[in-house]
């Protein structure tokens, strides 16, 4: 092979007392898709703050194209050809995708050229193969959009290692044959594409090599073909995991709780119809961006429907905030565990109880924070929640954790129906398969539950039946006997339907 | 006990302490229980505020019009005053004047959506406006004495009505701050607004009290001021909202919202309270009391980072001897 | 009618939308008060204008980087007193005394720009500070003096008077023109150097511009001298056009040129913002000062009142247009 584009030599970083990689080294060569791939908090993250003069190593030397280099800023790893692009894009929504895009090079001229900027911009574009107006606002963009804006923006900066941090985390199956599209473009301009993923299925479809890490440490670098799923994931968790095997047959119900009849919310989705049965999972299935979540939220009130009812033990109710639907014992997991989910700065304890603070609230107002204290200790314990108590942030807990302590905060209110948003996005393996575990739990208890989620693996590990959206409308609704990947796929992504 | 000191409030505390050792000793006469009033009594008007602006700014909001509906509250009971109206009946008129002022302001900021320091910047000016509309330029006197000698006369020992209702409002607001679900509530929208909407918490609700209360504090206060002036005109409590604002920065609320204590804002308002009176004894101007506190309240915020950098380049300096 | 307001920039819209409303109220007050649509009229709004413009500058240019300047007020009133008094001693000629106006304004701004940028303080916390003890320096330096013109050199009187150049009965004074120019240099600035572009990028997202290697603590701290420079430009104009200094001079201005920029659609959050909208704010709301208190139906008292309604109308109509036209965008996509 020729020589490394970029290489890491017995990298080491420590944070106060633990640490984050421990003599790691990794060689990246030009033109091959390098997949990165290994729990949360196995040093990912870390490695990619290095790689982009986010942080110093303690330890350990760097060298772009055989070279000894120190990047001490993001502008030394432009410098020397590295960017990141990350699962929220870095966009300024004010600014237009062309600004966007040249923002920070230092070698345009000092007096913009906007006709100049226009025209590079939409070169670039072409380049992706994508068609994106060079003149629109950032912040009318979508995520998928705000993602190529950046890796525009890498582009145009003579990239020669580009660092991707979870890129389709958040896409459509349509976005991500996408994204796959401009990374195949990339690679064989001779870029260097490191891809970091928790979906390990898509890391066979586009990478070449692949490198598992653990608890900070490089396990292996094996070329793609020598590797099989099980045996990534035996790397990353340090033991054999069974894949999360596919439902055969629903579950036996109990009587129906919910009946959705006619739903609808003016120009986002019409017409949805659906019953709930205790017990049962419910499955909402479909592209992101076909409206899956505002059934979610119409149902929880947040962003209440106008069209249509919603039953409940067979009576009629009007949702019109989350306290209407609250009081009616349902519950809404948000997908956003950053801005809708949780106070990251306040303790564990607080956020618990934030939903069913009337109960610990006696005489006066006054908060009985020791029953508080119990409850949140009794859900530490309950869902193995890792923190040595529950006066700690939540923001200083993993992904995985600070998932549990949001279902904490929704079981406290006792729900009967459980609305799931993407439960499992972005937590590592070992922790999906306990949140799967607690969901099949919950309904055996006899929760009726609604899970909204954009992996098909994990909707066909759960559901007992399996409701299809496209575009705002109810595409098909069947059994989970009746499914399989590809039948729900061909639902979800059938040919766009010309509006009239 | 050794934690509490290195809380805020510990070194609200200590500073205190220092203020009011350092006055006793330039100052025979400053610890004398008529001079610790007459201290309290000159700016209880702003103590008072200051505490419900704690709720505001914890809430991740901002109040601006604080003291122009004070002012609109002062000049709506002199004009009720010298139409013949009851002072009772005007007092209560004028709370609930401040009242509605407060829910107008939550209305533009709850429901329309605007920026609080917009809209409340707005009404510092509107408001303030009404009440120069009120009395243009003549000034009211000729209060009924009972009513002038509210922050004056002792109500309760040698303590005035004023600072009685100061007491009062700070145990209180401490208690629903602290130790109810509404306080508890305060934080969260302070936190973060949207998720607290999303966990069932009625954050228009909570906003639009917090809004109504600060205007009926705020209208009492300005009561409270016309009482000690025993007359009002069209710019009383001019530019009272900075000052206001200062006390509960300096008391450790956080600018950001969702951090905050009411003891910390009382040991702040003490401290600027004692320095002023301590200073104002040695002879030092008002205006370079004012530019004390501000300096104070940069330092506030200053030190503690630069304190935090000092500690993080010492611990990088060690790390690296250790190599 | 859908399609057009898909294809015109919100930006634009809102400024459209300003220009109407400014020439409605014009109209209006045309019908009211005699003689209203005159030159005299005109000179006397630009005269006025041209006092708070610079600041409203000085301001924007802050609040774009997401961040407030409340000690403009204070800036102007000091400035304006010491530089008053300076002149009573040596006489600089306009042309130093502007640059001095400006080199001091700079130094104040750096104060509280690095206090913000490299102390880390948030701005609002900085500049109540400064707010105060820029005004307690001017209480200090002032020892409870007035100055006034009459101790000054005599072009200081005269310069308000002093024309560019004169159309028909309306003069284009020296004044208007200086705040135009700067209105103008910035206008300029903004939209076609890639360095003023940064204060956007540093206001619209801190941790995108952080990460595209922009120097965002430079940035802001450069707002922050550059609005001290403004309010310095805004002490020369109180200085010419009051020549009558007391310790009050400038109070409330930090208030009055923040509704004046957020009346123009400077949104207060930061990112955006334009220099266009600055001055159609800043005319807007000194045409409406100035023609209250020539309207005979109510008293000039009215003013402020009906300002802070204009305000909060300006910004509610604002938060609405934006959102149904989010809404506009959003149903296309569907």
């Amino acid at each position: 092979m020729s020589t490394p584009v970029f290489e890491l030599r017995h990298i080491s970083k420590n944070f106060a007392m633990t640490a984050a990689l421990s003599d790691v080294s990794l060689e990246v060569f030009p033109g091959e898709v390098h997949a990165i791939v290994g729990e949360n908090g196995a040093g990912k993250s870390t490695l990619i703050k290095i790689m982009t003069g986010v942080y110093q190593p303690d330890s350990g030397e760097l060298f772009s194209e055989g070279k000894l280099v120190t990047l001490n800023t993001t502008k030394d790893a432009q410098a020397n050809g590295v960017a990141a692009i990350f699962q929220e894009p870095m966009v300024f929504p004010d600014l237009d995708v062309a600004e966007n895009i040249f923002i920070s090079h230092s070698s345009m001229s000092p007096v913009m050229n906007w006709r100049d900027l226009y025209s590079k911009a939409e070169k670039i574009i072409k380049r992706l193969g994508v068609s994106l107006e060079v003149k629109r606002a950032a912040a009318g963009l979508t995520l998928a959009e705000q993602q190529t804006v950046e890796i525009a923006r890498a582009l145009s900066l003579n990239v020669k290692v580009l660092i991707m941090d979870e890129p389709t985390a958040s896409l459509s199956a349509h976005e991500v044959e996408r994204l796959h599209a401009i990374t195949k473009a990339l690679k064989e301009s001779g870029v260097a594409v490191i891809y970091i993923s928790h979906r390990l299925e898509e890391i066979f479809t586009i990478a070449d090599r692949v490198t598992v890490l653990r608890d900070g440490k490089h396990i292996s670098t094996r070329p793609v073909a020598q590797v099989t799923q099980a045996g990534m994931v035996r790397d990353m968790v340090g033991r054999a995991v069974d894949d999360f095997a596919m439902k055969k047959v629903a579950n036996p119900v109990g009587q129906k709780i919910l009946s959705v009849k006619g739903l609808g919310r003016t120009s986002v989705f019409t017409d949805i119809s659906f019953d709930l049965h205790q017990g049962e999972v419910l499955c909402f299935a479909g592209l992101i961006g076909s409206r899956r979540t505002d059934i979610g939220l119409a149902i929880f009130g947040v962003e209440p429907a106008d069209q249509g009812q919603i039953e409940i033990d067979g009576k009629t109710c009007t949702i019109k905030t989350a306290q209407d639907s609250m009081a009616q014992g349902i519950a809404y997991v948000s997908e956003d565990r950053r801005k809708l989910g949780l106070a990251m700065l306040m303790p564990i304890v607080i956020n618990t109880s934030l939903a069913s603070l009337q109960k610990f609230t006696r005489r006066l107002g006054f908060v009985d924070r020791r029953a508080e204290q119990a409850m949140a200790e009794g859900y530490r314990k309950q869902l193995s929640i890792r923190s040595p108590d529950v006066a700690i942030e939540v923001g200083k807990l993993s992904g995985g954790n600070q998932q549990k302590v949001m279902l904490a905060k929704w079981l406290e209110t006792k729900p009967r129906i459980l609305i799931f948003d993407e439960p499992t996005r972005g937590i590592d393996v070992g922790a999906k398969t306990e949140v799967h575990n607690i969901i099949r739990e919950l309904a055996s208890q006899g929760v009726a539950i609604i899970v909204i989620s954009s992996d098909l693996p994990e909707i066909l590990a759960l559901a007992d039946r399996i409701l299809v959206m496209r575009e705002g409308r109810q595409k098909a609704i069947f059994d989970i006997a009746d499914a399989d990947q590809e039948k729900i796929m061909a639902i979800a992504t059938a040919k766009h339907e010309k509006a009239a | 006990m050794r934690g509490f000191f290195k809380t805020w409030e510990g070194l609200l505390l200590v500073i205190l302490c220092v203020t009011v050792i350092a006055n006793a000793l330039l100052v025979p006469e400053f610890l004398t229980v008529q001079n610790q009033i007459n201290l309290f009594s000159l700016s209880i008007e702003k103590a008072i505020v200051a505490l419900i602006m704690t709720y505001v700014i914890i809430s991740a909001e901002i109040d601006l019009s604080v003291a122009s509906v004070m002012g609109l509250a002062a000049c709506v009971f002199g004009t009720l005053i010298s139409h013949g109206w009851d002072p009772a009946l005007s007092i209560a008129v004028c709370l609930v004047v401040g009242a509605a002022a407060g829910a107008f302001n939550a209305f533009w900021i709850t429901y329309v959506g605007i920026p609080s320091l917009v809209a409340t910047l707005a009404m510092l000016i509107g408001f303030r406006g009404f009440a120069r509309v009120l009395l243009e330029d003549r000034g009211i006197n000729g209060f009924p004495d009972w009513f002038n000698g509210l922050a004056r006369d002792p109500l309760l020992g040698p303590l005035p009505f004023s600072i009685v209702l100061f007491i009062i409002l700070f145990i209180v607001l401490g208690y629903v701050l602290h130790f109810t679900s509404f306080g508890r509530r305060v934080f969260v929208i302070g936190n973060n607004a949207e998720m607290s909407r999303y966990s069932g918490v009625r954050t228009a609700r909570v906003k639009t009290t917090i809004y109504i209360m600060s205007g009926v504090i705020s209208a009492a206060a300005g009561l409270l001021y016309a009482a000690r002036l025993s007359s009002v005109r069209g710019d009383a409590a001019y530019g009272f909202e900075l000052d206001i604002i200062t006390m509960a920065l300096l008391g450790g609320v956080s600018i950001f919202g969702g951090r905050g204590s009411m003891l910390g804002v009382v040991f702040s308002i003490l401290i600027v309270l004692n320095l002023r009176n301590g200073m104002s004894l040695v002879n030092i101007d008002g205006h370079r009391q004012t530019a004390v506190i501000g300096v104070l309240l940069i330092a506030s915020v200053l030190l503690p980072n630069l304190m935090e950098r000092a500690r993080l380049a010492r611990s990088a300096h060690l790390k690296a001897q250790v190599k | 009618m859908m399609s057009l307001l898909q294809r015109v920039h919100p930006q634009n819209l809102r400024l459209i939308a300003l220009a109407i409303v400014l020439v409605l109220l014009i109209l209006f007050f045309a019908t009211q008060i005699d003689n209203y649509l005159s030159p005299r009229m005109l000179n006397r709004v630009a005269t006025s204008a041209a006092l708070f413009l610079p600041i409203a500058i000085g301001q924007a240019l802050v609040v774009i980087t997401r961040n407030i300047d409340l000690s403009v007020g204070s800036l102007v009133g000091f400035l304006a007193f010491f530089m008053g008094d300076m002149l009573g001693h040596y006489d600089l000629g306009p042309v130093l005394t502007v640059v001095a106006f400006l080199v001091l304004g700079g130094c104040f701004g750096a104060v509280n720009g690095t206090l913000v940028s490299y102390g880390r303080v948030p701005s609002i916390i900085v500049t109540l500070g400064t707010f105060a003890i820029f005004r307690a320096l001017l209480i200090e330096y002032s020892d409870s003096r007035t100055i006034t013109t009459d101790s000054m050199p005599k072009w200081v009187a005269d310069f308000p008077q002093l024309s560019l150049f004169t159309i028909g009965s309306f003069d284009m004074r020296m004044t208007v023109a200086l705040a135009l120019a700067a209105a103008l240099v910035f206008g300029v600035a903004l939209s076609r150097l890639r360095s003023a572009r940064k204060l956007y990028a540093v206001g619209s997202n801190p941790d995108a511009a952080m990460m595209a290697g922009i120097n965002s603590r430079r940035v802001v701290f450069i707002a922050f001298v550059l609005s001290g420079m403004m309010a310095g430009l805004g002490g020369f104009m109180f200085l010419v056009r009051f020549g009558n200094i007391t310790v009050g001079a400038g109070l409330g201005y930090e208030f009055k040129s923040v509704s004046e920029i957020v009346v123009g659609g400077v949104n207060i959050f930061g990112g955006s913002g334009s220099m266009l909208g600055v001055v159609l704010g800043t005319v807007l709301v000194d045409t409406l000062e100035n023609s209250l208190l020539r309207w005979q139906v109510i008293s000039e008292f009215w003013r402020d009142a009906l300002l802070g309604m204009l305000i909060i109308l300006a910004v509610a109509a604002d938060t609405f247009m934006t959102r149904s036209f989010t809404r506009l965008r959003a149903k296309k996509d569907v």
